[in-house]
């Protein structure tokens, strides 16, 4: 054989292989970090003119779904889904996508800088679209920027430090955790906006209530054949879009089986409503009622006798209540009684309300009805994530306002922030910006110059997502345990440090327990010492049998994740044997219309300064760069308003301007306002436009803890002005406004 | 026969033949001869006498053109199109209405001196100048409004078949190449139509003048002497230009019409947009003469000898069945395109009308019908010089509306109705003015610099007509002079 | 006599890529606008010149609302983009041969440094897919470090349109020729299909039955092309399901 192997199939295989390695080892063992240099001075393993490809995670939310980020020349070109990472198979929503804007936006914090809270971390220009807006130079190098936080760390006590983090990256969570437990400062709080509409806390507490165990359920929307959702915008940011979107293609996945249904109850057609094959416009606040309902319905066409849980409700009572005829629930019931695999989800604004425990646990007994606990297109616990000995959830609106009020009351007196933009996110009634004026030092890592980083005293600036290590855990969307891996896939663009190594160093400074706490070189040492226990882990994707070679797999596949089924299956036994509130939502102001803030599926918490998603059109408007209220056009014509008025909307806790789209597909006696727009600083692209909702909540709860954001009421009134908002769609073509015939 | 209207004569007038040879030669330039020498200098005189009202509207113009041409065109080059009104759907917008609409006023100028002259039209012979000049003038602004449309401008050659070194060729499937290749013979050919009957006129302009003057006619002219052989050549070469212009002139139109007629848009996919578009440019470009007639007579010096109410008279005629064609052929392809049924030619039809463009639709038919139609019947009103002018303004608004509402407005409505979305003008307004504008300060130039009058022409004509007495009666005659 | 069998039109063709979308699936969420814009360099425009229809989206997904409150629904969302016709209207009218046909991949092929911006393609493409670059909109450093280096970066005058990400095509096609194979089913894929997280974009070749996307043609059964009746003979296949 070797006779026949020539010199040129030598070296046609030796280019093969030296390509195929390079790409699929990613990062040189040798090298932590990418340099980007001169097109003659390329790393080694780039060839001009060749790309590399990193797999790292995407951390524009907090699903984890693993990328792969196309390199070229030491630049970050395009991220694709990781198509390994069984959370996205390859698949990425708009957000993902728009990362790169991220990493190369126009304003970002450049380096460390000592700051007087309140000023500006860039210039602001007239036009943010003509004009620089230049961004502040660093005024201190990061050897003071270590000292410092080594100071605060040892200047006060350990109860008097509290760190606040975002719902990314979990490995920083995971240190900040090792920090507090054995140093005893203050356990770091989570908290992101989305995890505050998606009203975890609610699921968890409901999930602890029925099954007995805390945890996120997990909804088999793609083995499901019909699916009652109760608010759950599961295809836009709901938990893990991306993957409950492949679930949702599952579902009518017409080869395979028979087209699956959904059914979706809201007030205000989501853009999931509008793939629903059905959308019921209920009553806000009666989704427990109309869950329950429909479980009788079909219980009782079943025959055999009520069970407890659904004994006390009303059907007709629920009909009225909700404004769904009873034909109709009697006809959803029936659906939902026939069917081989009825599913129902609970979510969104339905659990944001004062009874929104009740709703959740209405719904999840639903699911009783079905039997379709732990079986296909039922309901599940989601994979406890590797490396994790429980569920975590981000804290709930309740305990932010009680961490709040610890600040406020000088409690704390060094607060350090992390990945989260609570002055934005948080309701203003809570007034988490007053109350920073109790903390003695922020210290904000901020990647982007938000809000809260210009209430600091300190912006020591963390890389982006791409330039970083880290891994997330997977806490719902897949069958599998997952531990989505990051790494930089380029070096870092500015003077920025990560995060976990300005602790780690400042932690040996501090020296003492602080020393001891985080004994490592690097935040790559700290990722090694807590990959390494699933070397031993059965069942894995790869296994390796040293560190070294399974961290380099653990990069190159951008993760590891079981290769079995590991959801759980909840404990039912006495499900149908609890007795349900059928109760109603209580709603908090005047006003005559039920108020649904709802998360910007192409903006969600943090998109608002990446350019490209700003152009997105709204999956259901089409409106681009702006907020808008929807307002039906029926309500709209009673009001005397038309598309582009600006209206105040007025609620016991605020109010906002902001012009009107007329929504042919929100109730009556509803409007809606997206949540991600209305900053006051976080880059050009965002600061200035629209408006933030989060203004008109007031802090009020459900018995889970979880704000009652869906709960308010508030009134219209108009102010005579205009802002023409900007649509891809023709209002003409598609409301057939100004054809001279007026639909 | 022609120019002279026998009807208009009443019968008990026969008696006084005196009088009547009288009032023939008050009211036709052709039986109302000056001595050559003394029209000459007429003309001469009404090229060198300038009023200071002439100047400061000179200027006014100039800076018109110098803001609203050249410097909003140079912001445009430097900006892009985002400063025109131009968008998604309508791609197209005022610069394309404004080249079909220079376009049309420059057909009046072929149509009256070439068509005329071959049928021998005698009241043609003093405006024929007056027309040719609106022909160039009018070519030069539509070159313009086509060039501020392209994109990239600065390529605008590529469009040419010129030797390249990549073998690169203009595509000759496209109209727009048709186009291009049509509206330059037309300029090249059109020029050339106004240069040769120029050219006795330059001669005499010569042999009058001094100084700078006497260079450049001298120049122009040629060296023309005015020997039999000269003017045989020349005869025969206008003979020639007069014949081939004419089926250039209908070619301009006709394929400016099929960029819109070879689309597949609803609308726009008509067959007879030939015809409708070279009768539209006759309807605007006949009341863009009779504007330009009414300006001239009423400002330049000696011009109510050369031009008198039986040339606005004959003018307002033709512009009165030229409404009407364009009438039938408005009325004939809204018919067949309303007829067709389908469903985007209906949507678009409707939006014509009743869309928020609506008043415009209804201006264009009032403009281009109704008024012509209302005032021109009245031969009193349509030999009045004010009258006449204000008919042609409105005509031309009316045309300019009617481009705009086959370009602009057409375009907002498409098979795809996502897209559909008004167009709103930008940086087109002051560069549309400063091409009217241009138009102008070009024509009051010319004025001064060429015989607006072509003298020989008139005189020829004059040799030509006699007033005949057979006994009382007062007879035209005319000799045939080819 | 000419039989009706006979008569061909000589602007037929079979088609080589093309694209299968199921718009049943298809849950708008805008994944494939956000990275095609990522991958093919487009810019965006801002607030105002993209609410006058000068976005430069090479895809957009179009709904619209079918009844009156409460019985409304939206319509099937339906991404729109360059059908890559194989008797495209847009190419016989451009005069600088800037919108021509690729013989070899039977795509419509823009050539930005040829294009000098009469827009007439764009007036004729009854799928309005084309976007014009109305300005040289701003890029900000150091946004710019993400250009595609496969894609040319267009500037102010220029029509540009999507490409079925034909330097993927390329790309798949110089691997596969440097190993000696044909491009395989499926080995890549557009930025759109790649990214569609309901997977209701597939694309590869239509001229080849055992293709992902034949296979889905055939199965669907009731694929609609959409303005067929006009002639372009587009290469994207819809189907409404419902």
């Amino acid at each position: 054989m070797s006779n026949n192997f020539s010199r040129r199939d030598f070296l046609k295989l030796a280019g093969v292989g030296a390509a195929t390695s390079a790409i699929l080892t990613g990062c040189g063992p040798a090298s932590r970090y990418v340099k980007r240099e001169p097109y003659m001075l390329m790393p080694e393993y780039n060839y001009n003119g060749q790309s590399t490809y990193y797999a790292t995670t995407c951390r524009e939310c907090a699903a984890g779904c693993g990328l792969v980020v196309r390199t070229s020349q030491g630049r970050a070109i395009k991220a694709e889904g990781n198509a390994n990472n069984p959370l996205n198979l390859g698949k990425t929503c708009a957000r993902g996508q728009a990362t790169l804007h991220g990493l190369y936006n126009p304003n970002r914090v450049r380096g460390p800088i000592k700051h007087k809270r309140g000023d500006r971390l860039y210039e602001t220009a007239a036009d943010p679209f003509e004009d620089e807006f230049k961004d502040a130079d660093s005024n201190m190098n990061w050897d003071d920027a270590t000292q410092t936080v080594a100071d605060a760390l040892k200047k006060y006590k350990p109860s008097e430090i509290a760190f606040l983090m975002g719902t990314t990256s979990d490995h920083l969570f995971d240190l900040v955790a090792d920090l507090s437990t054995q140093t005893g400062i203050t356990p770091p709080v989570r908290f992101g906006a989305l995890s505050m509409f998606e009203s975890r806390a609610t699921l968890a507490k409901a999930a602890e209530n029925l099954f007995g165990e805390s945890g996120l359920p997990f909804f088999d929307v793609g083995g499901a054949q019909v699916v009652f959702s109760f608010g759950a915008n599961f295809l836009e940011t709901w938990l893990s879009p991306v993957s409950y979107t492949r679930g949702f293609a599952g579902l009518r996945e017409a080869q395979k089986k028979q087209r699956g249904k959904l059914i979706q109850f809201e007030s205000r057609m989501s853009s999931t409503a509008g793939k629903a094959d059905e959308w019921i416009p209920i009553r806000p606040g009666t989704e427990a009622l109309v869950a329950l309902a429909i479980g009788r319905l079909a219980l009782e066409m079943r025959g055999g006798p009520l069970p407890r849980a659904f004994s006390d409700i009303d059907p007709e009572d629920a009909a009225s209540k909700s404004g769904i005829k009873i034909e109709t629930l009697q006809k959803l019931a029936e659906m939902f009684a026939n069917s081989t695999g009825a599913l129902a989800i609970p979510g969104g604004a339905a659990l944001g309300q004062s009874n929104g425990l009740a709703v959740a646990e209405a719904v999840l007994t639903l699911n009783a009805v079905a039997d379709n606990f732990g079986k296909p297109g039922g309901v599940f616990f989601s994979a406890l994530a590797p490396n994790q000995a429980m569920y975590q959830r981000p804290a709930s609106v309740k305990e932010m306002q009680d961490f709040t009020k610890k600040l406020a009351d000088g409690k704390i007196k060094v607060l350090f922030v992390h990945g989260v933009n609570p002055v934005f996110e948080l309701p203003a009634v809570l007034e988490f910006k007053k109350a920073l004026d109790g903390v003695e030092q922020v210290i904000s890592f901020a990647t982007f110059p938000d809000e809260t980083a210009l209430e600091a005293d300190f912006v020591f600036p963390d890389h982006h997502g791409l330039e970083s290590w880290g891994y997330q855990r997977v806490v719902t969307g897949s069958a599998q345990p997952v531990l989505s891996g990051s790494q930089p896939v380029v070096s870092p663009f500015y003077d920025t440090r990560a995060t976990a190594d300005v602790l780690i160093a400042a932690a040996q400074l501090a020296g003492g327990k602080f020393a001891s706490a985080l004994p490592f070189k690097d935040e790559v040492e700290f990722l090694q010492s807590k990959v390494a226990p699933l070397m031993s882990e059965a069942d894995g994707f790869f296994s390796a049998p040293d560190i070294n070679t399974f961290m380099a797999y653990f990069q190159q596949y951008g993760g590891w994740w079981k290769t079995t089924d590991a959801r759980l299956v909840p404990t039912t036994a006495d499900i149908f044997n609890r007795s349900l509130k059928a109760t109603e939502a209580e709603f908090a102001g005047e006003g005559e219309f039920f108020f649904v803030p709802f998360v910007s599926p192409t903006i969600a918490e943090a998109g608002a300064n990446k350019p490209w998603l700003q152009e997105l059109p709204d999956p259901t408007t089409t409106v681009m760069w702006n907020t808008w209220v929807e307002i039906n056009p029926v309500t709209a014509e009673e009001l005397g308003l038309v598309d582009d008025d600006v209206v105040k909307i007025v609620s016991e806790a605020g109010e906002l301007e902001l012009p009107v789209y007329r929504y042919p597909a929100i109730r009556p006696d509803t409007i809606a306002i997206p949540f991600g727009q209305g900053h006051t600083a976080y880059g050009r692209y965002a600061e200035g436009r629209g408006v933030n909702p989060t203004d008109l909540l007031g802090g009020h709860f459900n018995e889970a803890g979880d704000l009652a954001f869906a709960g308010m009421k508030v009134k219209i009134e108009k102010t005579g002005k205009k802002q023409p908002l900007s649509r891809l769609e023709s209002m003409m073509g598609v409301y057939g406004v100004g054809l001279g015939e007026e639909k | 026969m022609a120019g002279y209207n026998k009807k208009a004569e009443p019968a008990h007038a026969k008696a006084e033949s005196h009088s009547h040879a009288e009032h023939l030669r008050e009211k036709h330039l052709m039986l109302d001869p000056l001595p050559r020498g003394q029209m000459n200098s007429m003309v001469m005189e009404s090229m060198y006498e300038t009023s200071w009202k002439f100047w400061v509207v000179f200027a006014i113009l100039s800076v018109i053109v110098a803001y609203g041409l050249f410097y909003s065109w140079g912001v445009m080059i430097a900006e892009g199109l985002g400063v025109a009104g131009v968008n998604r759907p309508s791609y197209w917008g005022i610069f394309l209405v404004n080249t079909v609409f220079w376009i049309g006023i420059s057909h009046a100028g072929t149509f009256i001196s070439a068509i005329l002259r071959v049928f021998k039209a005698e009241f043609r012979r003093p405006f024929t100048r007056a027309a040719e000049l609106m022909t160039t003038f009018g070519l030069v602004q539509a070159g313009f409004s086509v060039f501020m449309h392209m994109g990239r401008v600065w390529l605008a050659y590529w469009l040419m078949p010129y030797a390249n070194q990549r073998m690169l060729w203009p595509n000759l499937h496209s109209p727009l190449t048709w186009d291009l290749l049509a509206i330059t013979t037309y300029l090249l050919s059109s020029t050339m139509y106004l240069f040769l009957p120029l050219i006795p006129d330059l001669a005499m302009a010569r042999d009058r003048s001094t100084g700078w003057r006497k260079t450049f006619y001298k120049t122009l002219a040629l060296g023309f002497r005015g020997t039999e052989g000269e003017w045989a050549h020349l005869r025969n070469a206008m003979n020639i230009f007069a014949f081939a212009i004419i089926p250039v002139m209908f070619s301009v139109h006709t394929i400016v019409s099929w960029d819109f007629a070879a689309a597949t848009r609803p609308g726009w996919n008509s067959s007879i947009f030939g015809p409708y578009f070279v009768i539209g440019a006759l309807h605007s470009g006949m009341g863009a003469v009779i504007m330009v007639l009414a300006v001239v007579r009423g400002t330049m010096k000696h011009m109510k000898y050369f031009i008198r109410a039986e040339h606005f008279d004959g003018i307002a005629k033709l512009m009165l069945i030229i409404s009407m064609a364009w009438a039938y052929f408005f009325f004939n392809d809204y018919m067949v395109q309303w007829y067709g049924g389908d469903k985007w030619t209906h949507q678009l039809l409707h939006f014509h009308e009743a869309g928020p463009m609506g008043w415009m639709w209804f201006a264009m038919l009032i403009f281009n019908i109704a008024v012509p139609w209302a005032v021109l019947w009245n031969q009193k009103w349509r030999s009045t010089p004010w009258i006449v002018f204000i008919v042609g303004f409105f005509i031309n608004v009316g045309m300019w509306f009617e481009r705009y509402i086959i370009i602009p407005i057409s375009l907002s409505i498409n098979r795809m109705p996502f897209t559909w979305r008004l167009y709103e003008p930008g940086i087109e307004i002051p560069l549309g003015i400063g091409t009217l504008a241009f138009f102008i300060l070009l024509y009051m130039g010319a004025s001064k610099l060429i015989p607006l009058i072509p003298v020989w022409e008139v005189e020829e004509g004059q040799m030509a007509h006699e007033l005949k007495q057979f006994g009382r009666e007062t007879v035209v005659s005319v000799s045939e002079l080819e | 006599m000419i039989r009706p069998e006979e008569i061909k039109m000589s602007t037929e063709e079979t088609g080589k890529w093309g694209m299968v979308i199921d718009q049943d699936i298809c849950t708008g969420c805008q994944a494939c606008v956000a990275a095609c814009a990522m991958e093919n360099n487009i810019t965006f425009v801002g607030e105002k010149d993209s609410g006058y229809g000068r976005s430069m989206h090479w895809i957009r997904i179009e709904r619209f609302w079918e009844g009156e409150y409460p019985e409304v629904k939206m319509t099937p969302n339906q991404p729109m983009l360059c059908q890559q016709c194989g008797s495209a209207t847009c190419e016989p009218v451009c005069p600088a041969f800037a919108t021509v046909h690729s013989q070899a991949e039977q795509l419509n092929l823009q050539v930005y440094n040829r294009c000098v911006g009469t827009r007439y393609c764009a007036n004729n493409c009854p799928y309005q897919v084309r976007s014009f670059n109305w300005r040289d909109y701003k890029r900000p450093e150091p946004l710019s470090n993400q250009f595609n280096p496969d894609v040319t970066v267009r500037r102010r005058g220029v029509m540009e349109k999507c490409t079925f990400c034909i330097q993927r095509i390329h790309k798949a096609q110089d691997t596969a020729k440097s190993e000696g194979r044909e491009v395989v089913d499926g080995e890549f894929t557009t930025a759109c299909a790649q990214a569609c997280p309901a997977s209701a974009i597939t694309f590869g070749r239509v001229d080849d039955p055992e293709s992902l996307v034949s296979q889905l043609a055939r199965a669907h059964g009731h694929g609609v092309k959409h303005l067929e009746e006009l002639g372009t003979l587009p290469n994207v296949t819809y189907f409404k399901g419902g």
